[in-house]
């Protein structure tokens, strides 16, 4: 209950705060890079499935939304919703024949379906208008609307971690084997996983269109998957309020390179690999941010 | 388009000379995973340290093309130990994870290509065209065969045949397969695996410089020449990781199916097309062609 309040505390300072509108923008984006981030931690920190192909989800969001407001007039709350339930389907299809896959293997499967969703979308030039973009969205995500929808998403998220869901995803990470043999159906566990972080990687995408009033099939290439992913991992694995902060984190360290864009991707390379040389386990490791804060509590005490 | 037996030919001709190239690269990629078990995607990188190496030896220092063919071999090695050295060896002490060798190597190769951005710019550049021979043979109506297809064929045979007399005759092959087979059992037999592991980053760099030469003069060299590996990455799944002839096959099927859909459905469908056979490859045989199956643990 606490946790609900503080986060609602937060989105209120977020969505209310005068900002500038540079600053609104960034505000934005963190939230769209927030909500696409806990979807992949999701599947990736709490169920264990390395993917390297979330940017598809994004994409098939982001289209759909697209094509539904500018093509047939459809109000964006509808069409964003709708947005994240064409990922839905899309990632169920897909879950079907691939989460059998184990290890590497499903994250290599990841990276050739998200490819072959945006080589689709960038070839399908009569419905999506193939490579050259989608223009004209309306700017339907103002800041209200795309803090509020991340403070939402957030608190559904930091419940269904604690519900008995939750605790399923992670003993079917955990040991998939010992959870099976006390009667999780693992499976299902690992296709819930993927279709939620397919619902709020649909929904990032929507709100990003909105955001831009501009998408391309190339923003949802195999190097924003791998910046999903690799977020998560600075976050740390298993930690949804690291995983916040994370992509928070990045997004803000990546505005600031703006002006000397040129630098930008060497610094972003660079990063990746010095966390992962320094600190593979992440800003949080497994723990949530409020344990850190009981731990030392619990230290004084004694 | 229209079905015709010439188109066939031709497309066979350009798929086989596409797939030698893949499979120098994917060979690097199935070296690399047969002793570490991860797939090292900063190899695109390495690629283009040699292609560029190759370029600034020939055009501003003026050396002869043999001369800086092997200088760009070279340099593509070091580049390759170095990554190696400085980027995987501390993740390995450290975690058995694979997947953080996995996302430090995308890093990595987005490193090396925005150096590259950053330092020499994003111009696309060619080699010199009097560098290889360059003529083109009319087989017959509607086929030819042009001097490069020939040249990257055989130079694939003789590189790969090299590769295969290393690792079946000499000493340090052995140990690199003893190593493919359990590498900490190898340790414990004597095999120095600190020098063994960057022995296989360097012959690894070596054979995508090999490619990075190849399609720098087939196309022309760029910085994020290095994507094309990608494919040669999909070969080698469907070949199976980690093993070399499938890593061969896999390229050359992988070749004439981009090539024979460019022929004959339309070349935008080449990489939908590549895409499909991975997905559906690991449906039907996750382990590839050639590759070990491995079972879960209990």
């Amino acid at each position: 209950m606490k946790r609900n309040i503080i986060l609602i505390i937060i989105g209120l300072c977020l969505a209310l705060w005068p900002l500038g509108g540079y600053q609104e923008g960034i505000v934005i984006l963190m939230c769209i890079n927030c909500i696409a981030a806990m979807g992949v931690s999701i599947l990736t920190g709490f169920t264990g499935i390395f993917t390297l192909g979330h940017a598809a989800y994004m994409a098939l969001g982001a289209y759909t939304t697209a094509i539904m407001t500018v093509r047939y007039g459809v109000h964006w709350l509808p069409a964003v919703i709708a947005g994240g339930l064409m990922a839905v389907l899309i990632a169920w299809l897909i879950g079907v024949p691939t989460l059998k896959l184990t290890g590497d293997y499903y994250a290599i499967a990841s990276i050739g379906l998200g490819e072959a969703i945006r080589l689709i979308l960038e070839n399908w030039q009569s419905f999506t208008r193939g490579a050259r973009g989608f223009p004209g969205i309306d700017p339907y995500t103002t800041r209200t609307m795309a803090v509020t929808t991340f403070i939402i998403l957030a608190i559904m998220t930091f419940n269904f971690l604690d519900s008995r869901l939750g605790r399923e995803l992670r003993a079917s990470r955990d040991d998939s084997t010992a959870a099976s043999l006390m009667g999780f159906n693992t499976p299902h566990t690992r296709m819930k996983a993927l279709v939620i972080s397919a619902f709020f990687c649909g929904i990032a995408g929507s709100l990003l269109g909105g955001y831009m009033s501009f998408i391309q099939p190339s923003m949802f290439d195999m190097m924003k998957s791998t910046e999903l992913t690799a977020v998560v991992v600075f976050g740390g694995l298993g930690s949804m309020s690291g995983t916040i902060l994370g992509s928070a984190a990045i997004t803000l360290i990546m505005e600031y390179f703006r002006d000397i864009s040129q630098y930008r991707m060497l610094i972003y390379g660079l990063l990746l690999v010095v966390i992962m040389v320094f600190r593979p386990e992440g800003l949080l490791g497994s723990r949530e941010i409020w344990e850190l804060f009981r731990v030392r509590r619990q230290k004084n005490n004694a | 388009m229209a079905f015709t037996f010439s188109t066939l030919i031709q497309q066979i001709i350009n798929g086989l000379s596409l797939g030698s190239v893949y499979a120098l690269i994917a060979v690097g990629y199935s070296l690399v995973y047969s002793i570490l078990l991860f797939s090292n995607f900063a190899h695109g990188g390495f690629l283009v340290v040699g292609g560029y190496a190759c370029y600034y030896l020939l055009t501003q220092w003026g050396y002869g093309v043999a001369f800086s063919m092997f200088g760009a071999l070279i340099a593509s090695g070091l580049a390759a130990i170095i990554t190696e050295r400085l980027a995987y060896k501390p993740i390995r002490e450290r975690t058995t994870t694979t997947l953080y060798l996995l996302i430090a190597s995308m890093g990595v190769n987005i490193v090396i290509e925005n150096l590259f951005v950053v330092t020499v710019g994003g111009r696309i550049r060619a080699l010199p065209q009097n560098t290889f021979p360059t003529g083109i043979f009319r087989l017959w109506e509607g086929v030819t065969l042009s001097a490069s297809d020939i040249l990257s064929l055989v130079t694939a045979v003789i590189f790969l045949s090299l590769l295969q007399i290393f690792l079946n005759r000499t000493r340090w092959g052995l140990a690199i397969r003893a190593a493919a087979c359990d590498i900490r059992t190898a340790g414990l037999m004597g095999v120095n695996v600190t020098f063994l592991i960057s022995l296989v980053f360097f012959v690894a760099g070596v054979l995508a410089a090999v490619g990075g030469i190849f399609l720098s003069v087939r196309y022309s060299l760029y910085p994020q020449l290095g994507s094309i590996t990608t494919k040669a990455f999909i070969a080698a799944v469907i070949g199976g990781l980690g093993s070399l002839p499938g890593a061969v096959v896999g390229s050359l099927i992988l070749g004439l199916a981009e090539m024979l859909t460019a022929g004959f459905i339309s070349s935008q469908m080449r990489d939908l097309v590549v895409y499909s056979l991975l997905v559906i490859m690991l449906l039907i045989r996750p382990a590839g062609f050639f590759g070990k199956a491995v079972s879960e643990k209990i």
